[in-house]
């Protein structure tokens, strides 16, 4: 099976081992991996700062580069980025030249955790780690793509991973994209609010699907002192896999 | 006060609100527990998407409709018996009512909650244009307010989420409380006073939660029971509504009553669901004259517009609820009476960008408001509309860099651009990063993090640290060249599963 | 009667919406789903019962059900409860036939003041009489099992008052008039509206005793309305 990565903005200028972890993941199940390099970002940034216009560009730019290979699925390594492009058709609807192609970019996009569970039916990825740890579930990942199971169906079977309950789970980081940048003193407050529910788990590990929601919440542990690791769940699923262990769900999630 | 509580900038009612801790205490323990009573309650109905999607066909069609339904309403309000004004802003609302005030010689009101009452500032005009005037607020919060030399709410249905009973207590001891801070003693001493000041009262303002347009009864929801002995007593009852507030049947009105107890307390209903209009023949209490007035004050600016779905709200206060920036700035950090995701997005469009431009960036854009809003208002997609406007239509300053945000649009529309900011990251940032001790593993690198900056990466150096991009030798494209380079070629390569 | 400003006031409306006046007609309103209607709608008369005595008693309602016969002897154990003070009771003859109260009305005006929601009397004296009354006994005219709420239409001889200003408060229902929801009742009584057959100023949906959260959003049951309820649910005879 073809499948083109969604690498994100943020994994390419940030997170390589987030973008590596994914695609040795998928391709130890079975899908041939490609990177168009025309890709850059799903423009959220500008547009979710009120930049439509000057979004366009990047909106184009990204629906013609995602569909440069013929691929079967596109996948991403974050809920809230594969959110935004399932939004393409709506925001692409009166643009004659691009409707067909959004509608045709958002139906085959998914989030990673998403596509392994949902598409290919992965029950056990095969992993082990060894630790307590806590998930965060993005806002853009429950609300928008409505992806609120797989990351913890799949999680659940990390060989030696102890998963603890986060307190007040729904509640926002406080990344948000920009608004983290322009709103500072609002963002910090609920950042601190979500980084002292995680101390509360005494969790070791923080597993997100969102990278940016990883670097808000890492960028202030740091900042605070307290000690956390910060893993993607495609690092978590690809730590110490034996292949023997993975396993198919016997019916498929509706 | 009008719409508009503060004229300080949002910095500065964020500072003042992150000081007041009292206050953020109450509004979290109120949102964690009204999150369960919410939630309980809509499982308990069940299938609540659909109930959802039939609430906003409700409002939908109430607003398609609007002006047949007002004149239906306002057709049936006269054939009952009572007159209804078309107040186009809140001055003309305001004239009719302290007309009728000065008509009926009217001497001591009785108000219950409203707030399209606050919204047109009515008390406080009432009482400068008439001397002698005695006006008393009769829902407790609204009463304590007021008796706090008209402090400004906080929350569209819990006003007073800001005090603690120790300041009631202050309160009420102007008036001649003599007791302890206990809650229940409290409100039985605010029951005692304002029971006497019902009795005299000869003139009762309502607000209205829903307005009947095919039997022109008005429809009321509470909790105290204020209201309808605001509506009981005095021989004149002035009803005060938005336009919007209208639905077409009582069937109508019932189904969102329920939705709207659900979403605002996590009640089935609350302790008082009422249908009323002036009083008929052969009854000697309720009001023998009775005044609806319509009052638009800029809700048409949203009719016809991509804002149209905001004047679907029910007033439900469940994107409050929810919000974790109200959460933390609380009401009074929005500067309108109407605060939290439903404020950002209507104050603006009641009150003018120029006093609320800042309020569409205060919010992560997490969609909860839209997800928990009982009559499926996107009122997340309405902050970013407001943002489009502010920054493509007006061209106004609203603190983002334009010059930066102009960059990264053009950054992230053109490949070789992005490319460029890939190779150059780790160089580009590397000045402005320092080494530190690395807390958050797997994701500060050992040679160092970006603890301050210019524009946005200041705005988010503040806070946290950000790590120093990775060479482009060890960026993930480079990583995927080379990876794939030693693989067999993709049309040769055969899937394994 | 007057209406003020009305046309230009919707004209403007139209204008902005973008199309004319007067168009509702052409598009029939149905709803999307019927679960305001469905919602419990399959519940036995015992189950509403059960469903009634539940919801009523987590609002902190005393619930009582009780055959004809025992009616007055509920209704003494209940003033007992209450203490002495005035007692207030609507005026209406037929309800009061109806459930066989004149010999007990009678025996219990021996023993306290007993007074009435008099039609003829004023507005001020009917205030009075409420305000004065420790108690009042009134008739429901439905019960709604889903959220333990009891329904009052205003009528000559039982005005709006007199379910807000005495402080205690007892209402009477018929068995046979339990209903699943509001749906059911706000049908019943739009229906009778329409056809003249219900001519009244104010419906009240009355779930429990007033309360409210505003002071540190502490329950205080008991605020402007009566501080307690009680509920007695009659088998039908």
């Amino acid at each position: 099976m073809k499948v083109v990565i969604f690498s994100t903005c943020v994994v390419d200028l940030e997170f390589p081992n987030v973008g590596i972890a994914m695609t040795e993941v998928l391709e130890r199940f079975g899908c041939d991996c490609y990177l168009p390099k025309d890709q850059i970002c799903c423009g959220q940034p500008t547009f979710n700062s009120g930049y439509a216009k000057g979004t366009q560009r990047a909106f184009r730019n990204q629906i013609d580069a995602l569909l440069s290979v013929d691929a079967d699925y596109i996948v991403g390594p974050a809920g809230s980025c594969v959110a935004m492009i399932r939004e393409f058709p709506e925001f692409m609807k009166d643009d004659p030249q691009y409707a067909d192609k959004a509608r045709e970019v958002a139906a085959k996009t998914f989030e990673f955790s998403q596509f392994l569970w949902r598409v290919l039916g992965v029950e056990n990825a095969g992993a082990e780690l060894d630790g307590r740890a806590t998930y965060h579930r993005s806002c853009h990942m429950t609300r928008l793509l409505g992806e609120s199971e797989s990351p913890y169906a799949l999680l659940a079977h990390v060989k030696g991973l102890e998963m603890i309950p986060l307190e007040n789970a729904h509640d926002c980081c406080g990344f948000g994209g920009t608004f983290s940048a322009k709103e500072p003193e609002i963002s910090r407050q609920m950042v601190d609010a979500k980084v002292g529910h995680i101390v509360d788990t005494g969790a070791e590990i923080l597993i997100s699907c969102d990278p940016g929601c990883l670097m808000n919440i890492g960028g202030r542990f740091n900042r605070l002192g307290k000690p956390i690791k910060i893993m993607h769940i495609a690092e978590v699923l690809n730590s110490n896999v034996d292949e023997s262990r993975i396993s198919y769900l016997k019916q498929m999630p509706v | 006060m009008g719409i508009q509580t503060s004229d300080k900038p949002l910095l500065e009612r964020v500072k003042e609100s992150e000081q007041d801790k009292f206050m953020q205490a109450s509004v979290a323990k109120a949102q964690d527990a009204q999150h369960i009573k919410r939630e309980d309650s809509r499982a308990l109905l069940g299938n609540w998407e659909q109930w959802r999607e039939l609430g906003e066909q409700i409002r939908q069609r109430a607003l398609k409709y609007l002006p047949d339904y007002l004149e239906q309403f306002s057709d049936n309000v006269e054939k009952n018996g009572g007159d209804v004004f078309f107040a186009a802003t809140e001055k003309d609302a305001v004239d009719y009512i302290e007309k009728i005030v000065k008509e009926t010689g009217a001497k001591r009101i009785v108000k219950s909650k409203s707030m399209v009452t606050t919204e047109i500032d009515l008390d406080k005009r009432l009482l400068a244009m008439n001397k002698g005037l005695q006006l008393m607020e009769t829902d407790l919060a609204e009463f304590i307010l007021q008796e706090d030399d008209w402090d400004e709410p906080t929350h569209i249905v819990f006003p007073t989420l800001h005090k603690n009973r120790d300041q009631v207590r202050e309160i009420f001891m102007k008036l001649g409380y003599e007791g302890d801070n206990d809650p229940m003693h409290l409100a039985r001493f605010a029951r005692k006073f304002l029971r006497e000041y019902f009795l005299q009262a000869d003139l009762g303002i309502t607000g209205c939660n829903f307005a009947v347009a095919d039997n022109g009864m008005i429809n009321l929801v509470t909790n105290e029971g204020n209201a309808d002995l605001t509506m009981a007593i005095p021989k004149t009852q002035i009803v005060v509504m938005g336009m919007e507030r209208i639905v077409p049947t009582m069937n109508d009105a019932e189904i969102l009553d329920n939705m709207l107890c659900r979403s605002a307390v996590g009640q089935k209903l609350t302790s008082y669901v009422t249908f009323e209009k002036g009083q008929v023949a052969g009854e000697t209490d309720g009001p023998e004259h009775f005044h609806v007035v319509i009052v638009d004050n800029n809700r048409s600016r949203a009719l016809g517009s991509e804002f149209q779905s905001i004047l679907q709200c029910i007033r439900c206060g469940a994107c409050m609820n929810v919000c974790p920036v109200y959460r933390h700035i609380g009401g009074h950090g929005y500067g309108s009476i109407y605060p939290g995701p439903l404020g950002a997005v209507l104050s603006p469009i009641l009150g003018g960008y120029q006093a609320f431009q800042e309020l569409p960036y205060a919010s992560s854009l997490c969609g909860a408001c839209t997800e928990v809003c009982p009559v499926k208002i996107p009122l997340h997609k309405l902050l970013i509309e407001h943002r489009r406007i502010i920054t493509d239509q007006r061209h106004m300053q609203h603190g983002l860099n334009n010059l930066m945000m102009e960059a990264i649009g053009i950054g992230t529309g053109f490949p070789w651009l992005f490319r460029t900011a890939v190779r150059f990251g780790h160089l580009g940032l590397k000045p402005l990063a320092s080494k530190g001790e690395v807390h958050a593993e797997n994701f500060i690198k050992p040679e160092g993090s970006v603890k301050g900056g210019p524009g946005l990466v200041g705005g988010w150096a503040d806070v946290r640290d950000l790590p120093l991009p990775p060479k482009n030798k060890d960026s993930f494209r480079q990583w995927f060249a080379k990876h794939k380079a030693n693989q067999p070629q993709p049309g040769d390569q055969k899937a394994n599963q | 009667m007057t209406i003020y400003n009305r046309e230009a006031f919707l004209d403007r409306l139209s204008e902005r919406l973008g199309t004319p006046r007067h168009q509702m007609d052409k598009e029939p309103f149905i709803h999307r789903n019927q679960l305001p209607e469905e919602t419990l709608a399959d519940l036995s008369s015992d189950e509403l019962l059960d469903l009634a005595k539940n919801t009523s008693e987590a609002l902190h309602v005393t619930f009582q059900v009780t055959d004809q016969t025992g009616l007055p002897a509920i209704l003494d154990e209940y003033l007992k409860r209450i203490g002495a003070g005035q007692l207030i009771l609507p005026t209406e003859p037929d309800q009061v036939a109806d459930y066989q109260l004149q010999d007990w009305i009678d025996t219990v005006a021996k023993e306290r003041t007993v007074k009435y929601w008099d039609p003829k009397a004023d507005r001020a004296t009917n205030l009075a009489t409420s305000q004065d009354s420790m108690v009042a006994i009134g008739f429901g005219d439905y019960l709604l099992a889903e959220s333990g709420t009891i329904t009052v239409p205003t009528t000559p001889g039982q005005g709006r008052a007199f379910n807000f200003l005495p402080t205690h408060y007892l209402s009477i229902v018929k068995r046979s008039h339990i209903l699943p929801r509001s749906t059911q009742v706000t049908k019943i009584y739009d229906d009778k509206i329409k056809s003249g057959e219900l001519v009244t100023s104010n419906i009240n949906y009355i779930s429990g005793p007033s309360n409210s959260g505003d002071i540190e959003m502490v329950l205080i049951v008991g605020v402007h309305g009566p501080l307690d309820m009680t509920y007695v649910v009659v088998n039908d005879r």
